[in-house]
């Protein structure tokens, strides 16, 4: 059946390479936070301990543990103890086993630092944030970037001369430089803008339209910081691509048949976005990390931070939730581009069809 | 040199070679020139530029200019490092797996995808959690280098691959080169532009990836980078007490080294890739 | 030329298409500016959405917004396991039977009218109006069970109290023991503390009194039994909702951005505490800023009315309308002292010559003004205080005659005396130190958590001016998670650590204790949360009785008379013998306002209450007499 669907096959085949990527991904996402060398209980009970002596301190110690299925439990749920009466430690590979079982079901487990709560939780609460942050920045920045770029390419001239070198500076900046200045101009020295936040301090997130209001006003600092290098960047890819397709035979060939000049355009644009379409999809992707520092300097709620201090505070779960969330979104991003641009781009099916 | 001189024709060019060159002068000369002297503390916190101080003090009361020539030698420094790894790693994997082909090129390819969806930020963090001794400068760019090395394999795995069915690649073959003769002697001479250039790109993404990471608190513990000053205005509030000396040079010059290099790449692409030169 | 011709032909051709494509691109930027210009015009200042109070929430002159007591959203507002704010310490919503106020050193009432502390025991009388919000009164039961949840479970933080303590009882009026819980009007409201004899230590309990929050026992009780007194389920209930308690103040909403507070208009102390007032705030919002900084512009701004966040330079942002506690230097109240902390169990630093030598090489002005801002008084020798509640205590020709501070010239002669030589570089950089047999000594590392800035700033200044005087040691900077392993199992030379915060009724013994007991001593590699360095080992052949005996008589004297040589001893044996490097002293809770929407709030120049933060003891009083500033 697949022999007489070439497309079918090529989507299966990218599948399988993507699930074969999937579970080794998943395995490193799980046992790197575990490599190093501390103990994430003992900062919690670095925090909580203060004032115990050695029998209390002991036994909140065994009650972390279990909670985080660290130690082993007999059936009737107390610690096992080895010969000195320690409490056994569950090994690795049988934690990686509880690991895959639970995320099956979507469980991420619990946080170790904002215990009880479950990391699932955490990361619904913040996501929306991050998402709302990244996603209409990128996808915006993106398209007019892109329309920048071939709008250069084509006017050359002083148009050209003026984008050009100001795009450069606009992806060459890095993202929190900018941010930075633009929270000094005009958080604190102009006070145009709020500088910390995600609405007013005076709102709860709800559907008014006061809070939207909020949320818009101070969406824009945020928003622009990213917004200018995403553009910046886009431009210039897609300005050389542009220039490129201009330069080939077939658009020539094209322009001296008589063909329509929005039929060539459409097949050029179709040319040139091939490229770009990839980078959307890895910014896409790797969205949450770039999250990360805009949040930190706006201190935008969203998932961003809550990844940073798991990180600073060896938060396993919370750390193995969001960078397997990441990992799901590049993975996702990729397959669908793959599949994308297996349909537009004809040297793909031609390659398909007479086997690689 | 026919190629320098071509590209000395360019105004771009001169202009991305010139600011680099420049902020290179800096970082290697700028201590036979200045006294850099990171430790001692010269003044008040945050005092602003004077005759003395030419752009003032950080918050521990330490020579703005000392810091920001240190912090540009560790950038630097960086970047190169982390350029030259990324670059080299991805030009065998690439060079391998586009000439090769077939199963070889496939298994590459998924372990390139692997490293792709690897943040290099938990990397980070677990080794420095792991090792008391912490992060050095090298260990970060080796660190950098080694997480973003994919870029470039594919790039150039798609070249080599383009010049897989080439006459004198098949010649060799026949005059019984093997596969490393092939790569190194024949295929790779044809690259050394393109390569350069991914290598520009690499470190201008080194140094940036670097100034990201100390940006997050998650510099090197014991030398002085570009972003871990600004980092340090952002903690110690340079930005609300409004001691723009604290920020705006570092700004300026991690923008202006990362710009000169996109500048050089671009213009270096527009000498070899003639079709661009319109 | 055909070139030429052709490139014109193709820009002819393009011209057309390029006009749409320009007016495509200039309408997607028109739009786009036009709606950033739209949003930037609808409120042109950030505080303007505050002051507006259509569609808001919090209305600005009922809204009291204050920050530094929590980071992160809160897992659990549960009074028994680890809650956030509004709860761990804090009397908004549950209440403590006394509140301490350190500027006069006296116990003001809160659950409990009076206190008395006898020989033998500590005896507490509840308030007749207290009441929870159920209506229930507040009876000696909730107190015994309360207290008694402590012996039951070890892993909870009242259970040390319990090794000071023989019984905690409730007695009815008229003398006699009432342990069953009667319903009724005659509820017992007398508690007496029993002490432990083999241990008395009035001191310890009263800080109990003042920092143990009260729960209801009618409440708590039940929802254990159903879970078979299994504490670990107990803790998994949020107490989120309709929670019982006493306080003025109930939950009202929460979030990762914030915590809201409601006034409760039925509180049992508004009548009875202060004379039929309501607190002013009808909310109280603490925003859960990502750092430090966003609490700074918050202040600025005029968005945040307390915090209590380091802020540096705060002279700076005094015309933003911030204010500290102090209007000039030290600008804050220091109650605590950071200090280094030295391995006693690693050679040489058992060595006291060397332990005195670095107190004299320690730049202690250079850490007041750069690390801290200059927040604090001038160190003097000793850990005792020289000001405040303490001076009392504070003997000056003991500081002259046994004390440190910064003299280079006396750390090179403390090191000349115990036989040490310091080799110096060409550039006069300090290559390494040798002991007495010509060998070299070993580097010595300073830990502290990376990223607490102040503290890294302390260390830095402090390993420089070290070095400065010949002695090899450098900063070590550790991920925190390491760093709390390294400082309780005694992995380290020397370490960053502040011992006994908080003011309370029993310091200064506290931080004698918490620095110099030997009791719980362990060996290193196992936990010991006093005395971390391990100086005076009880098993080792140099160990000085006189401490421990000094640390068990003080908290039994109720005579100044007598008190006052007992600690003049107990520093002068710190000073002498150095055990620790006390390096500056800090506020525990810094306290900085705003003027713009709140006034009335205590200050150095109207200190009607101590710089607390309201929620933290006393500093919850002030919100009976604040009043919003009307614009």
């Amino acid at each position: 059946m697949l022999k007489n669907r070439p497309t079918l096959a090529y989507i299966v085949g990218r599948a399988g390479w993507y699930a074969v990527t999937f579970f080794v991904a998943i395995t490193v996402n799980f046992f790197l936070p575990r490599l190093g060398d501390a103990n994430p209980v003992d900062t919690i009970m670095a925090k909580v301990s203060e004032g115990l002596d050695a029998t209390s301190a002991k036994a909140k110690e065994e009650a972390y543990l279990k909670e985080f299925d660290l130690v082993e439990v007999d059936p009737t749920g107390k610690v096992k103890r080895d010969a000195q009466g320690k409490p056994v430690r569950t090994s690795l590979g049988h934690q990686f086993v509880n690991y895959l079982g639970m995320s099956v079901r979507f469980d991420l487990g619990s946080s170790i630092l904002q215990h009880p709560k479950r990391v699932s939780e955490i990361i619904k609460a913040a996501l929306p944030w991050t998402l709302a942050l990244q996603l209409p920045t990128i996808v915006l920045g993106w398209l007019i970037g892109n329309g920048l770029g071939a709008l250069a390419a084509y006017r050359r001239g002083v148009f050209d001369k003026l984008m050009y070198p100001l795009a450069l500076l606009a992806s060459a900046v890095p993202a929190f430089c900018f941010g930075m200045l633009l929270v000094y101009v005009f958080g604190i020295r102009l006070e145009w803008f709020p500088a910390v936040g995600g609405y007013d301090d005076g709102l709860t997130p709800e559907l008014s339209f006061a809070f939207f209001r909020s949320a818009s006003y101070y969406y824009v600092l945020p928003f622009a910081s990213v917004f200018s290098i995403v553009v910046g960047g886009q431009a210039i890819g897609m300005r050389s691509m542009c220039i490129y397709e201009l330069g080939t035979d077939y658009v020539k060939y094209a322009k001296l048949l008589g063909i329509t000049e929005s039929k060539i355009l459409f097949y050029m644009f179709r040319n040139a976005m091939l490229p770009q379409l990839t980078g959307l999809a890895l910014a896409l992707g790797t969205m949450v990390a770039g999250a990360l520092i805009a949040e930190m300097i706006f201190s935008y709620p969203g998932l961003g931070m809550a990844v940073l201090t798991a990180i600073q505070g060896n938060d396993y779960p919370l750390i193995s939730g969001c960078t397997l969330l990441v990992t799901v979104c590049v993975l996702c991003a990729n397959f669908s581009v793959d599949v994308l641009v297996g349909f537009l781009d004809p040297r793909i099916r031609a390659a398909r069809q007479t086997g690689k | 040199m026919r190629l320098l001189k071509q590209l000395l024709k360019s105004p771009f060019f001169v202009l991305g070679a010139g600011l680099f060159l420049l902020t290179l002068s800096i970082g290697l000369l700028g201590p036979s020139f200045t006294n850099v002297d990171v430790n001692t503390r010269a003044g008040l916190a945050y005092m602003p530029p004077s005759a003395k101080h030419w752009l003032g003090t950080d918050h521990m009361g330490v020579d703005m200019i000392s810091m920001l020539v240190a912090g540009l030698r560790s950038s630097l420094y960086v970047g190169f490092l982390a350029g030259t790894v990324a670059t080299s790693v991805g030009t065998l994997i690439g060079l391998y797996g586009g000439y090769k082909g077939g199963l070889i090129d496939d298994v590459l390819t998924v372990g390139t995808n692997l490293f792709l969806v690897i943040p290099s930020l938990i990397v980070l963090i677990l080794l420095s959690a792991s090792v008391e001794n912490g992060r050095s400068l090298t260990l970060i760019a080796l660190i950098i280098g080694c997480t973003t090395w994919t870029w470039s394999a594919r790039a150039v795995r798609a070249q080599a691959a383009s010049l897989r069915n080439r006459d004198h690649v098949a010649l060799a073959r026949i005059n019984g080169f093997g596969t490393l003769g092939i790569v190194f002697f024949h295929i790779m001479p044809y690259l050394l532009s393109y390569i350069f250039m991914v290598f520009i790109l690499q470190m201008a993404a080194g140094i940036l990836s670097e100034a990201s990471l100390s940006m997050l608190g998650l510099g090197p513990y014991d030398s002085v980078s570009l972003g871990k000053i600004l980092n340090e205005a952002k903690t110690n509030e340079a930005l609300t007490d409004g001691a723009w000396w604290a920020f705006a040079p570092a700004m300026v010059l991690i923008t202006t080294i990362v710009f000169s290099l996109y500048i050089i790449n671009t213009s270096l692409e527009g000498v070899f890739n003639p079709r661009l030169r319109k | 030329m055909i070139d030429a011709r052709r490139a014109r032909h193709s820009r002819a051709i393009c011209s057309t298409s390029s006009a749409r494509l320009a007016v495509l691109g200039k309408r997607a930027a028109g739009a786009l500016g036009l709606g950033l210009l739209l949003l930037g015009l609808a409120d042109c200042r950030p505080n303007r959405a505050q002051e507006d109070d259509k569609g808001s929430v919090f209305p600005r002159t009922e809204t009291f917004y204050l920050g530094g007591r929590q980071w992160g959203e809160p897992s659990t507002f549960n009074p028994i396991g680890t809650p956030g704010w509004p709860i761990s310490t804090m009397n908004l919503l549950y209440e403590t039977l006394l509140m301490y106020n350190s500027l006069d050193g006296r116990m003001q009432p809160l659950l409990a009218e009076s206190y008395a502390v006898h020989d033998d025991s500590v005896e507490v009388t509840l308030n007749a109006a207290a009441r929870w919000n159920d209506g229930q009164p507040v009876s000696a039961w909730d107190v015994t069970f309360t207290f008694g949840l402590g012996q039951r479970f070890k892993s909870l933080n009242i259970a040390p109290i319990w090794q000071y303590l023989a019984s905690v009882r409730a007695y009815d009026k008229d003398g006699r023991e009432a342990p069953e819980a009667n319903a009724g009007q005659d509820y017992p409201r007398r508690v007496v503390f029993a002490l432990n004899p083999e241990k008395k230590n009035p001191l310890v309990v009263l800080d109990a009194l003042q920092a143990q929050i009260i729960v209801p026992r009618h409440v708590i009780e039940p929802l254990l039994a159903e879970r078979h007194n299994d504490l670990d389920e107990f803790k998994k209930l949020k107490f989120e909702h309709g929670a019982v308690s006493s306080g003025p103040y109930r939950l009202f909403s929460s979030s990762s951005e914030k915590i809201a507070v409601v006034r409760d208009d039925d509180y049992w102390g508004n009548v009875a505490l202060h004379g039929g007032k309501k607190p002013a705030p009808k909310y109280i919002v603490h925003p859960l800023y990502k750092s430090n900084d966003a609490f700074s512009v918050a202040l600025r701004q005029g968005r945040l009315d307390l915090s209590t966040t380091f802020v540096p330079r705060i002279w700076l942002k005094a015309e933003k309308g911030v204010r500290s506690w102090l209007d000039r230097e030290p600008y804050f109240l220091s109650s605590s002292i950071p200090m280094l902390l030295v391995n006693h169990k690693r050679a040489p630093l058992m060595d006291v010559h060397l332990r005195r030598a670095m107190a004299f090489a320690i730049n202690y002005d250079d850490i007041r003004e750069l690390s801290v801002s200059g927040y604090s008084e001038p160190l003097r020798p000793g850990i005792i205080l020289p000001f405040g509640l303490e001076r009392r205590f504070f003997s000056e020709e003991d500081a002259q005659k046994y004390g440190t501070w910064f003299d280079p010239a006396r750390a090179k002669a403390e090191l000349a005396a115990g036989g040490y030589t310091s080799v110096f570089g060409p550039r006069g950089e300090l290559v390494e130190t040798r002991d007495r047999d010509g060998k070299r000594v070993p580097t010595l590392y300073v830990k502290s958590p990376t990223g607490w800035t102040d503290w890294e700033s302390i260390v830095r200044v402090a390993v420089k001016s070290m070095r400065a005087a010949g002695i090899d040691v450098r900063e070590r900077f550790v991920e925190t998670s390491l760093f709390w392993n390294a400082l309780y199992e005694g992995d380290f030379d020397l370490i960053m650590h502040t011992p006994s915060t908080q003011p309370s009724p029993s310091k200064p013994w506290s931080r004698f204790e918490a620095l110099l007991t030997s009791r719980d001593f362990v060996p290193l590699g196992q936990r010991m949360y006093k005395n971390i360095g391990r100086f005076n080992d009880p098993h080792a052949p140099g160990y000085d009785p006189r401490i421990d005996e000094l640390l068990a008589l003080i908290p039994t004297l109720t005579d100044d008379a007598v008190r006052l040589p007992a600690y003049r001893e107990l520093n002068a044996l710190f000073m002498r013998e150095q055990p620790y490097l006390p390096l500056v002293y800090r506020p525990d809770t810094f306290y900085e306002f705003s003027i713009k929407h709140w006034a009335n709030l205590p200050s150095a120049a109207n200190p009607y209450l101590p710089p607390l933060i309201p929620g933290d003891r006393l500093g919850t009083n002030m919100l009976w007499s604040i009043t919003p500033v009307s614009n």
